[in-house]
């Protein structure tokens, strides 16, 4: 294995994939001028929504983890922006006047505790967005996955840390504002001036973008296969001797930073947050939205994420009992469409379709490399940029020791039995 | 806009109801009092949890919509009441025969359907949760409702009367009343799986489906009756819980954590786990709230669960099978 080469996939631009999402962001970018305020706070609320949804996919969906905290992930990320908001509040629109948060003033508390205190500077609280969520899946990840804890105790887990720190949030009143959390929270600001609802729903556009295409982007990546083998035969990919769960803590700390600055871009469109976030009832929502969406997809998520938004915004004038045709929804999904509402879409719409670049000959199409994505190792994606070089290292890997056999459509089916034969294929040997 | 906060917060009600237990100080009796508290607390836990022993327990099921049929059973409790005017005692039988028929139905449309597929089956369970209160809530509306304690299970039983006759050590007759129907039904539960053919059947069903349907089991049939029985368990403790609190659609929330946290603590193996698991959990919640704060001593005891769960997946109370 330490011999290896770089293994990669032929990538050429797909075209189709770029043109399609080119067209999403110019439809998203026009939105705003023809829409009207609440539209458009609704929107871009459901975008976060499916970015957090997003995150979660990429747990669940690809590496098979199903998580109900998600919305925790969201919720500390919402909370470090919230007291970066309420810190800065200008001492006019302050009930008390002074510098003390109100919830805080009711409770008693004289100082402003010091951990919360370095959240007034808006570059420590973005760190504090990113880092807390990050470091707190950082350490359950760590103690989850390096134990013989299987899938659906880790479910079991993720519900009681989420019921755990719900009941904590809400306890800690004069440090959180218990169950009203933080509101009245001042506007998100650029040098002194205010943001418009329009700069917001861009900026949080522009993320939802970034997250789409770097979640595409890693999951395509040779690190993204392995996270698909983990998936489908964890125990292969441990005795093939890749260390099963670091990938594992590597993509939940990551889809928690992701959720987290969610959360954080949350709370300035929202203008408050609370524990209601923390609870099973949103971390379910959100495994919601990734199940009716279709596991795996990616896009999915996000479309189920805003258009059932969307749908529940009408339906709530009409009726009251949106969550019974939720539940009736998951339920029909579930049993009879398990791949989620994508798996309907015409062949042609799917994501391993569209990401086929142009026609490729069958001959570089089938070359096989020998997978060397390491957890920490950033080159291996990013070495899809300088794909000059990889027609020369996928030659020499043909010839070298093959374990995997990835073809360039990056089709999970096709990618799982090929390499399952192949690996058959040496055993036979 | 969106619809969380209806059923957002979980508040345990057993610990809204041990708050008037706050003491002042450390002096012994109160700390007894609490820790009879506990005793309270334990029952209702072994009351809920038991039906999840036998769905998660013996049959492996993930079953989420749990405490939706605890609530079933509270509300089958309520009509019964409210249009028949039945006491409490006698609602018990209905609430069983409900949840368990409605059970059945479960079984028939959705698990079966999803056998061997945890996640799956995970997710139509709570998708099914959020049906069961969506129509209950049409049927009955969202608000509270009430259901009377029989006379004669209410007051306290005074263990310790101080110098001018208050008592000092006291629990409720109804306390005593929920730990002896969880004994009584743990008891029954037992001896219907380890002395009768029935019992005989679901275990070697659980052991071995395939060889037990080779000897001529009828495994679906078994299967139908054990997860009906679990449901209607999970009804008898609705049944019973519905005199301490109100009734309202998303009143199973509050129980499914935690049952699902005694079962895991107990070890899914044998039925006895889940007694050990409610014991534990139920005191050590009691005792914690009393020392430090009642939000406290959940968190501490959720978080002491996670690191069993950790470190003991299969709970504490099985013993490691040689593989």
């Amino acid at each position: 294995m330490t011999d290896s080469v770089m293994g990669l996939r032929q990538s050429t631009v797909p075209t189709k994939l770029l043109l399609i999402g080119g067209i999403g962001l110019l439809i998203f970018i026009i939105l705003p001028f023809v829409l009207g305020d609440f539209q458009i706070s609704l929107l871009a609320k459901l975008l976060l929504f499916g970015s957090l949804a997003i995150s979660l996919d990429l747990v669940w969906g690809f590496t098979g983890i199903l998580s109900f905290a998600h919305g925790v992930f969201f919720t500390l990320g919402g909370y470090a922006m919230a007291y970066y908001l309420k810190l800065n509040l200008s001492a006019a629109n302050n009930t008390y006047g002074g510098e003390l948060p109100d919830f805080m003033v009711w409770n008693g508390l004289e100082v402003l505790p010091w951990f919360i205190a370095p959240l007034k500077y808006f570059p420590i609280a973005v760190i504090a967005m990113i880092a807390v969520p990050a470091l707190f899946a950082f350490i359950i990840g760590t103690f989850i996955f390096r134990s013989k804890v299987s899938g659906v105790y880790i479910t079991i887990i993720t519900l009681a840390i989420s019921s755990a720190l719900t009941t904590f949030f809400v306890s800690l009143q004069a440090y959180t504002g218990g169950t009203n959390g933080i509101t009245d929270v001042s506007d998100l600001s650029f040098f002194g001036t205010p943001i418009p609802l329009t700069g917001i729903y861009f900026i949080i556009v522009a993320f939802t973008a970034l997250v789409l295409g770097f979640s595409f982007w890693l999951t395509q990546s040779n690190f993204g296969l392995i996270l698909r083998s983990i998936n489908e035969n964890e125990k292969r990919i441990e005795y093939l001797g890749y260390d099963v769960a670091r990938f594992k803590i590597f993509i939940w700390t990551l889809s928690a930073a992701m959720a987290g600055i969610a959360g954080g871009l949350f709370v300035p469109l929202n203008k408050f947050i609370s524990p209601v976030y923390l609870a099973v009832a949103f971390g379910t929502q959100v495994v919601i939205w990734v199940a009716i969406g279709g596991r795996g997809t990616l896009v999915g998520p996000l479309i189920a994420a805003v258009l059932l938004g969307q749908i529940q915004n009408s339906a709530e004038k009409v009726t009251q009992d949106w969550q019974l045709v939720v539940g009736v929804l998951l339920l029909v999904v579930v049993l009879f469409i398990p791949n989620g509402l994508m798996s309907l879409l015409p062949k042609q719409l799917s994501l391993s379709e569209l990401t086929k670049p142009g026609p490729v000959s069958r001959e570089s199409s089938a070359s096989s490399g020998f997978v060397n994505a390491q957890v920490f190792d950033w080159a291996t994606p990013c070495s899809q940029l300088i794909h000059v070089c990889a027609k020369t290292s996928v030659n020499l890997v043909k010839s070298t020791l093959s374990l995997f056999n990835i073809n360039a459509s990056g089709k999970t089916g096709r990618a799982k039995n090929s390499s399952i034969s192949s690996i058959r294929r040496k055993r036979k040997r | 806009m969106l619809n969380f906060v209806s059923s957002a917060i979980f508040w345990p009600t057993y610990i809204l109801a041990q708050e008037e237990a706050a003491a002042e100080g450390f002096n012994w009796p109160s700390l007894l009092n609490q820790a009879l508290n506990g005793i309270g607390i334990v029952g209702i836990l072994l009351l809920t949890a038991l039906g999840l022993g036998i769905t998660f327990g013996v049959m492996r099921i993930i079953n989420l919509a749990h405490g939706e049929f605890i609530m079933l059973g509270a509300y089958f409790a309520f009509v019964m009441q409210e249009f028949f005017n039945l006491d409490l005692l006698l609602t018990i039988p209905f609430a069983f025969l409900g949840t368990a028929i409605i059970g059945a139905f479960t079984e028939i449309t959705i698990i079966r359907r999803l056998y061997g597929r945890p996640l799956e089956t995970l997710l139509a369970t709570w998708g099914l949760s959020i049906v069961l209160q969506g129509v209950v809530k049409l049927i009955f509306t969202a608000q509270l409702k009430y259901v009377k304690a029989p006379p004669y299970l209410s007051g306290n039983l005074s263990l310790l009367n101080d110098a001018s006759g208050t008592p000092v050590i006291a629990i409720s007759y109804y306390r005593m009343f929920i730990i002896a129907m969880a004994l009584a039904l743990l008891g029954l539960t037992m001896f219907l799986f380890y002395g009768t053919s029935w019992g005989r059947n679901i275990r070697a069903v659980t052991q071995n489906r395939d060889m037990a349907k080779c000897l001529g089991v009828n495994t679906q049939f078994v299967d139908l009756v054990t997860f009906s029985y679990g449901c209607g368990l999970a009804g008898v403790a609705g049944a019973v819980i519905s005199a301490l609190k109100s009734v309202a659609p998303p009143m199973g929330q509050d129980y499914l954590v935690d049952a699902w946290m005694v079962v895991v603590t107990g070890g899914v193996d044998k039925l006895v786990g889940v007694l050990a698991g409610s014991f534990l959990i139920g005191e050590a919640n009691a005792v914690i709230a009393f020392m430090l704060n009642d939000p406290l001593a959940r968190v501490i005891v959720l978080a002491a669960v996670i690191v069993l769960i950790r470190y003991r997946p299969e709970g504490l109370f099985t013993v490691q099978k040689r593989a």
